[in-house]
C-alpha cells in the first residue's frame, strides 16, 4: 500500500454557527483503496462526505487529489475531478426518467446543446451490462422502489468513471441479496483502482467489504487501522465509548416476554388489501414485542400503514381491544391508542424545521392549550423531561431538527409518542441510519414501554435487531404473514430460510 | 419523454370543450369566432410558455404582466417619440423583456429571494418604471396618435391558409393571425428546447430535485436566470403582439395577464412543485380558456359566472392530475406484489 | 352605387338629428318614457310586420363596474327594452383592452347590430372599432372618443364643465387661495378633458387662484384620503381640493371632517353621483358637476335603434355625431332641484 493517495483532507474543519461539525481532520485514500469512515450519528462522518463532494466548503483546511489542491465548495469541479458520491437520502429527479438520472447535469450532447439521447441510452446500457444491474431506463424514478432508486444513485456514479466513489450509508435500504450484489461491484471497483470511502453502520458489512477504516467522534478522527488488524468489540468501544458498549452488550440478554400479559390489544383476522397484503392475522398483546421481518418488498410497511388507518383495507376485520376497528383516517388509531413511527423519519415523521420541543409536542398539542391558545411553557417542559429520559443530543429544545443527527432525530420521532403513552406502539424500521449508540437506546426504550405494559409491532429488515428486541418474529412473504415463531425457540438460520423461502 | 395521460386527457377535454359550444353556443362554429380565438389568444398561449420556464424550475413570475406593459411602452416611445425604424425596434424590445426577466432570475438565485416575492416586487417596480417613462404623459397628443410604423403593426396581419390549400370551397377555414403561426414557431422551438437539449435536462433536474442537480455539477443559478429571462423573452413578444393589435401600447397593457399564464399552464399540467410538464399543455391550455370564455360569451354567461367556471376548470385540472398520480401509485404498488 | 351612398349618407345625417330629437323627446315625457321611444321607432318609418321579424343584438362593454356605466346600462335598457325586438346584454372590460378587444371580435362575430362601448384607450380600441364597420356596425362610444371615426359619440361635457366647477370653486373661495386636484391616473383623455379645463377655468375666471398640488389618486375614495392627508400636512393652508370624479371628492370630504375643515375647505367633484348630491344637501362637499347619467344612455340607445332600424350600412359613415350632455353645476342651492328619479 505505498501508492500515493488519490485523495486527501489535510486538517478539516468546519464550523456552523458555534457547532464544530469537524475538527482539524486528517484523511487519505489510495487508489484501490476501499476505506471504512465510522462513528456515532452526529461524529462528523457527513460533514467530511460533504468537504469532498464540494456540497460545502470547509472552513479551515484543504483537499488534495493526487497531490494537487483541488478548488473547495465546488460540486462541478469535484466531479470534474472524478469524485463522486452516493448520498445517504436520495438525491434523484423523482419526475425524470433513471436514463436522465444517471447522466444528470452531463448528458452528452451533439451540436446546438440537442442531447445525444442515442449515445446516452447505448453508455447507459453498456454499464448496465458491465455491471449485471436490470432497470428500465425508460421508467421514471419517482415510481421506482426505494431499493431501485438505490440502485439508479449507483449507477449514476459508475456512469461517472469515478475514481473516487464515496458511499454514505447506501445499504440503509437495501435487502441482503442486494447488499451482495453491491459489494460485489465494490470488489471489481476495485481491481479498476477506484478509491472507495464506505460509511456503515453495519459492522457485518465494514469487515465483509473494507480494507481500511477510519473512526470519528465528535468531529475528530480519533483512529486509523486495517481491518485485519481490529475486532468488533474494539470497534464499538471506539465509537461509542465505555458506557454505551456495555449496554448494548447486555440487551442481548434480555428475557422474552412472548404474549406480554396475555392481554390481546390488537388482533387482526384474515386481513386483505387487494394486489398488497392477502389474509394477515396475528394477535399483538401488552407487555410484548412483535417483530415482522421479511424483504424489502414484502409489503410490511404498507401492512402497518393499514392498521394506523393511513390506507383503507378491502377484506378481514381488525380489532382493539376487543372492539372491531376500521380506522377511516390516522385521528382514528390515535384516539384509540395507537402510536406510529414511520419508517422515512424525513418524508413522513418529522417536521424538519420545527423545534424539538414543537415535534415533540406534535402528537399530544390537545394537552397543551387552553381555549385556542397553545401553552407554550407547558409543553417546553415536557420536551425538556422527554428529551432528558430519551438522552437526546444536544439537550436544547429549541433545535430546529433537521440540525440533529439521524440517531437523535429517531429518539424525537419516537418520544412524540411517548407522550401520549400509547397502549400500541408501530414502529417501522425503527434504526434504520441510526449507530450503534442510538440503537441501543432506542431498544432500551422501547423495552421500558414494553414494561409500562404497551403492546409493540416492529417492523425490520436487520435481523440482528429482530433477535435483540423480539419476543415473538413474524414473518412476512410477498404480503402474507406466514408464520409467527417464539424468539426463545428459533434460529437464525430457520428465519433466513422462510424469508428468503416463498419469494424465490 | 412518454405522452402523459394527463396531456392526452386534456387534449380530450379541449376537443369535448369545442364539440360541447358548437352544439350549444350560436356562431361558435364558424371560421370567424376560431380566428377570433386565435387572434386573441396566441399571446396568451405565448405567455403561458414563457410562464412555463419558472414553474418548471419550481418558481413563479408574476411580473410578466408588468414585462408586457414595459416593452410595450418602450415600443410605444421609440416609434412615437425618437422615430426608431421598427426593424431595430423589434430586437431591442425583445432584449429589454428578456433583460427584464433575466433581473428576476438575478434577485432570485443571487439575493436569494422567493421567487414569488422577487417577482412581486419587480411587477411593482416595472409598471412603476412603465407610468415612468410612458410617451402619452411625457409628450402631449401622443395618447391619441396610433403607431404605424408597418414593421410593427405588420405583425397584426392575416393569412387565407384555406385559399392557399384549396379548400375554401369545401369549407370555410379561418384567416390565420400571424400571432398564431409566431405561436407555433415558439412551441416547436421551446418544446424542443426543454424536450431535446442539455438545458432542458438541466430545467427538470433542478426543478425536480435543486439538490441532486446542484451535486451533480449542474451550474443552476445559470439555468434559473436562463429560464427567467426566456419567460422574459414571451412576454416580450407578446408585447409586440399587443401592440400591434391596438396600434398602441397604454401604461396599463398586461395587467393581471400573469395570472391567466399561471392558470393555462397549471391546466396544461405544469406541476407548481416543479420538475414535470412541458410546452404542449400551457399552449393547449391557454386556448382552452380562451375556447371556454369565448363559448359561455356566446351563449350569453353572465362574466362573472364565466370566472367561476374557468376557477373550477382550474382546480378540475389539478385535481385530475393529483388523481392520476395516486391511481400510477397504486398500479405500481399492485405490480410488485405480483411480481413479488 | 355612387349616388345610392350619397342618398344614404345624406339620410343618415336626418336620422341622427332626428334621433337627438326623439331622445329630447323621451327625456321630456316624464313617465311617458316608452311611448316617446317607440315613437321615435314608428317616426322613422320602420315598418311594423319588419320589427316583429327581425331580432337586433345590441351590447355595451363597459370598461369596469361602476356607478356611472351601471346607469348608463339602466338607461339605455329603459329604451331598448320595451321594443321587444332588441337583444341588449351589459359585457364588462375588466380594465383590460385586451378584453375588450376580444369582446369586440366575439360581438362581430355574433352579428350585432350596434355597440355601445366605453373604451379604455381611444387609440387601442380603434382597430376593433375599424373592424366592426367593415362587418356592418355600428358603434356609438360613451365619454371617451376612439380615434377611428365611428356612428356617433355621447359624452359628459367633460372640458366644459370643469371650466364651470373651476369658476364656481373660485366664487366659493373669493377668488384667492390655493387649491389641490385629486387627480386619475394619467393616460385617459377624460382625465386631461376633466383637468385642463378646471385649469383653464381658473387661469380664465380667478386668476389669483394657484394650484398647488395635482396627485394621482386612482379614482379611489381610500386612496384620496392618503393623498390628500398628505397634500395638507405640506399646504396647511389649502383653501380647495377639486376631485376629479366624485369618489375622490368624497375622500377629501373625510379628510376634512376628521380635521374640522368642513366650511372652511372648498371641496368639488365630477359626475354628480348619488353619494356626492346627499353629501351636498348634508353642506359637507360644496358642490359638483352633475349630469343625468340616465339620460346619456338613453340617448345612445334611441341613436342606436335609430342606426339598427334605418337600414343603412356602418360603413357608408362619412361624419361622426358628436352629442355631448347638458350639465348642471350642483351645489348646496339647486341640489334640491333634482329629481330622485333622475338621481344615480
Amino acid at each position: 500500500m505505498d501508492a500515493p493517495a488519490i485523495l486527501r483532507g489535510v486538517g478539516l474543519t468546519k464550523i456552523y454557527g458555534n457547532l464544530v461539525a469537524l475538527r482539524d481532520a486528517d484523511f487519505s485514500l489510495r487508489p484501490g483503496e476501499v476505506r471504512a469512515l465510522i462513528g456515532s450519528n452526529g461524529a462528523g462522518k457527513s460533514t467530511l462526505i460533504k468537504v469532498f463532494t464540494g456540497a460545502i466548503a470547509p472552513t479551515l483546511g484543504r483537499v488534495e487529489i493526487d497531490g494537487v489542491a483541488a478548488p473547495l465548495g465546488d460540486p462541478s469541479e469535484m466531479i470534474r475531478r472524478g469524485i463522486a458520491c452516493i448520498y445517504q437520502h436520495s438525491n434523484l429527479a423523482p419526475a425524470m426518467s433513471v436514463l436522465d438520472n444517471i447522466f444528470l447535469g452531463r448528458q452528452p450532447t451533439r451540436r446546438f446543446g440537442f442531447v445525444d439521447s442515442a449515445r446516452q441510452r447505448r453508455e447507459a446500457r453498456a454499464l448496465l451490462e458491465r455491471h449485471r444491474i436490470a432497470i428500465d431506463l425508460d421508467a421514471t424514478v419517482g415510481n421506482l422502489p426505494t431499493v431501485k432508486q438505490k440502485e439508479v444513485e449507483i449507477l449514476k456514479a459508475l456512469a461517472l468513471d469515478a475514481r473516487v466513489i464515496l458511499m454514505d450509508e447506501p445499504t440503509a435500504w437495501l435487502a441482503a441479496s442486494e447488499v451482495a450484489k453491491l459489494h460485489d461491484t465494490i470488489r471489481m471497483l476495485k481491481t479498476r483502482a477506484v478509491g472507495i470511502v464506505y460509511i456503515s453502520h453495519v459492522l457485518d458489512e465494514i469487515f465483509a467489504v473494507c480494507d481500511t477504516m477510519t473512526i470519528m467522534r465528535d468531529g475528530r478522527v480519533i483512529a486509523e487501522s486495517a481491518v485485519a488488524d481490529i475486532d468488533r468489540p474494539r470497534v464499538v468501544h471506539l465509537m461509542v465509548g465505555e458506557k454505551l458498549a456495555r449496554e448494548s452488550a447486555e440487551a442481548a440478554h434480555e428475557k422474552r416476554h412472548p404474549r406480554g400479559t396475555g392481554e390481546i390489544r390488537m388482533s387482526a383476522r384474515d386481513l386483505t388489501k387487494r394486489g398488497v397484503f392477502t389474509e394477515v392475522s396475528f394477535d399483538l398483546h401488552a407487555g410484548e414485542i412483535l417483530c415482522i421481518t421479511g424483504l424489502i418488498g414484502s409489503k410490511r410497511t404498507e401492512l402497518l400503514r393499514t392498521l394506523f388507518g393511513c390506507d383503507r383495507f378491502d377484506g378481514g376485520t381488525l380489532q382493539i381491544d376487543g372492539r372491531t376497528a376500521a380506522f377511516a383516517s390516522p385521528t382514528g388509531a390515535i384516539a384509540a391508542g395507537v402510536g406510529f413511527v414511520p419508517e422515512d423519519r424525513h418524508r413522513e415523521g418529522l417536521m424538519l424545521d420545527m423545534t424539538m420541543t414543537e415535534n415533540l409536542a406534535m402528537a399530544t398539542l390537545d394537552r397543551f392549550h387552553r381555549g385556542l391558545m397553545l401553552q407554550r411553557r407547558r409543553m417546553s417542559e415536557a420536551a425538556r423531561q422527554a428529551i432528558a429520559s430519551l438522552s437526546i443530543q444536544p439537550p436544547d429544545g429549541s433545535r430546529p431538527v433537521k440540525l440533529l443527527s439521524g440517531g437523535n432525530q429517531q429518539k424525537v420521532l419516537v418520544g412524540k409518542w411517548l407522550n401520549r403513552a400509547p397502549r400500541i406502539l408501530i414502529l417501522d424500521e425503527p434504526t434504520v441510519g441510526v449507530d450503534v449508540g442510538a440503537k441501543a437506546e432506542i431498544y432500551r426504550i422501547l423495552r421500558r414501554e414494553r414494561e409500562r405494559g404497551a403492546a409493540i409491532l416492529v417492523v425490520s429488515s436487520d435481523l440482528e435487531e429482530v433477535f435483540t428486541i423480539a419476543d415473538r418474529i413474524g414473518v412476512m412473504v410477498a404480503g402474507r404473514l406466514v408464520r409467527i415463531h417464539d424468539a426463545d425457540d428459533c434460529r437464525l438460520q430457520d428465519i433466513v430460510r422462510e424469508i428468503g423461502g416463498a419469494a424465490a | 419523454m412518454t405522452i402523459r395521460p394527463a396531456t392526452v386527457a386534456l387534449v380530450l377535454f379541449f376537443a369535448a370543450t369545442l364539440a360541447f359550444f358548437s352544439v350549444s353556443a350560436p356562431r361558435f362554429a364558424t371560421a370567424t369566432n376560431y380566428e377570433n380565438l386565435m387572434a386573441g389568444f396566441s399571446f396568451v398561449a405565448i405567455l403561458a410558455m414563457g410562464q412555463a420556464f419558472p414553474i418548471l424550475v419550481r418558481g413563479i413570475d408574476l411580473s410578466i404582466g408588468a414585462i408586457v406593459g414595459l416593452v410595450g411602452m418602450v415600443v410605444f416611445d421609440l416609434t412615437l417619440i425618437f422615430h426608431v425604424p421598427g426593424y431595430v425596434i423589434l430586437p431591442v424590445a425583445l432584449v429589454v423583456g428578456m433583460l427584464a426577466g433575466a433581473l428576476n432570475g438575478v434577485l432570485v438565485v443571487v439575493l436569494r429571494l422567493q421567487p414569488f416575492i422577487a417577482t412581486l416586487a419587480t411587477l411593482a417596480a416595472y409598471r412603476g418604471l412603465t407610468y415612468t417613462i410612458s410617451g402619452r404623459q411625457l409628450v402631449p397628443g401622443l395618447s391619441t396618435t396610433p403607431i404605424t410604423d408597418r414593421w410593427i403593426v405588420g405583425i397584426e396581419n392575416y393569412f387565407d391558409v384555406g385559399g392557399w390549400l384549396g379548400v375554401n370551397k369545401l369549407l370555410a377555414m379561418p384567416w390565420f393571425p400571424l400571432s398564431f403561426f409566431i405561436m407555433l414557431a415558439l412551441f416547436a422551438l421551446f418544446q424542443t428546447l426543454v424536450l431535446a437539449t442539455r438545458f432542458g435536462r438541466d430545467l427538470y433536474a433542478v426543478g425536480g430535485n435543486y439538490e441532486a442537480a446542484r451535486l451533480a455539477g449542474i451550474n443552476t443559478g445559470r439555468v434559473i436566470i436562463t429560464a427567467y429571462a426566456l419567460s422574459g423573452l414571451c412576454a416580450a413578444i407578446a408585447a409586440l403582439i399587443m401592440v400591434a393589435r391596438f396600434t398602441t401600447a397604454t401604461e396599463a397593457l398586461g395587467t393581471g395577464s400573469e395570472l391567466t399564464a399561471i392558470a393555462a399552464a397549471v391546466i396544461g399540467g405544469v406541476s407548481l412543485a416543479g420538475g414535470i410538464g412541458s410546452m404542449f399543455g400551457p399552449a393547449l391550455g391557454a386556448f382552452l380558456l380562451g375556447a371556454v370564455l369565448l363559448g359561455l360569451t356566446l351563449q350569453g354567461v353572465p362574466q362573472f359566472v364565466q370566472q367561476i367556471i374557468t376557477g373550477a376548470i382550474l382546480l378540475a385540472a389539478v385535481g385530475y392530475d393529483r388523481l392520476l398520480v395516486v391511481r400510477r401509485q397504486r398500479r405500481l404498488a399492485a405490480n410488485l406484489a405480483q411480481a413479488g | 352605387m355612387g349616388v345610392n351612398d350619397d342618398k344614404t349618407a345624406g339620410g343618415r345625417r336626418d336620422f341622427l338629428k332626428t334621433t337627438v330629437l326623439g331622445a329630447a323627446a323621451v327625456a321630456g315625457a316624464a313617465g311617458g318614457l316608452f311611448s316617446g321611444a317607440q315613437t321615435a321607432g314608428t317616426g322613422l318609418g320602420v315598418p311594423a310586420a319588419r320589427a316583429q321579424a327581425t331580432r337586433y343584438r345590441m351590447a355595451f362593454i363597459q370598461w369596469q363596474p361602476h356607478t356611472v356605466p351601471a346607469a348608463w346600462s339602466k338607461g339605455i335598457e329603459e329604451v331598448l327594452g320595451p321594443q321587444q325586438v332588441v337583444d341588449y346584454e351589459l359585457l364588462d372590460g375588466q380594465n383590460k383592452v385586451e378584453v375588450q378587444a376580444s369582446l369586440m371580435d366575439t360581438l362581430i362575430n355574433q352579428g350585432a347590430s350596434v355597440i355601445f362601448l366605453q373604451p379604455i384607450d381611444s387609440v387601442a380600441l380603434a382597430p376593433s372599432i375599424a373592424k366592426a364597420k367593415r362587418a356592418g356596425i355600428s358603434v356609438i362610444t360613451l365619454n371617451i372618443d376612439a380615434t377611428e371615426p365611428h356612428a356617433a359619440h355621447v359624452e359628459m361635457n367633460h372640458y366644459y364643465g370643469a371650466m364651470d366647477i373651476a369658476k364656481a370653486m373660485g366664487d366659493a373661495m373669493g377668488g384667492k387661495g390655493k387649491v389641490a386636484i385629486l387627480n386619475a391616473p394619467p393616460g385617459i383623455i377624460i382625465r386631461d378633458q376633466r383637468t385642463n379645463g378646471f385649469v383653464d377655468g381658473l387661469k380664465k375666471h380667478h386668476p389669483g387662484i394657484e394650484v398647488v398640488a395635482d396627485q394621482v389618486a386612482d379614482w379611489d375614495r381610500k386612496k384620496a384620503q392618503d393623498v390628500l392627508a398628505t397634500i395638507l400636512a405640506a399646504h396647511p393652508d389649502l383653501g380647495g381640493a377639486y376631485g376629479v370624479n366624485d369618489s375622490m371628492a368624497l375622500g377629501a370630504v373625510d379628510v376634512a371632517k376628521e380635521k374640522g375643515l368642513i366650511g372652511k375647505m372648498v371641496i368639488f367633484g365630477n359626475d354628480g353621483e348619488v353619494a356626492a348630491l346627499e353629501s351636498i344637501e348634508a353642506g359637507e362637499l360644496t358642490g359638483t358637476q352633475y349630469t343625468d347619467v340616465y339620460q346619456q344612455g338613453r340617448l345612445a340607445a334611441a341613436a342606436a335603434t335609430v342606426l339598427a332600424t334605418g337600414g343603412v350600412a356602418a360603413s357608408a359613415f362619412g361624419q361622426q355625431a358628436h352629442l355631448l350632455m347638458p350639465y348642471v353645476i350642483a351645489t348646496k342651492e339647486n341640489v334640491g332641484m333634482i329629481q330622485d328619479s333622475q338621481r344615480w
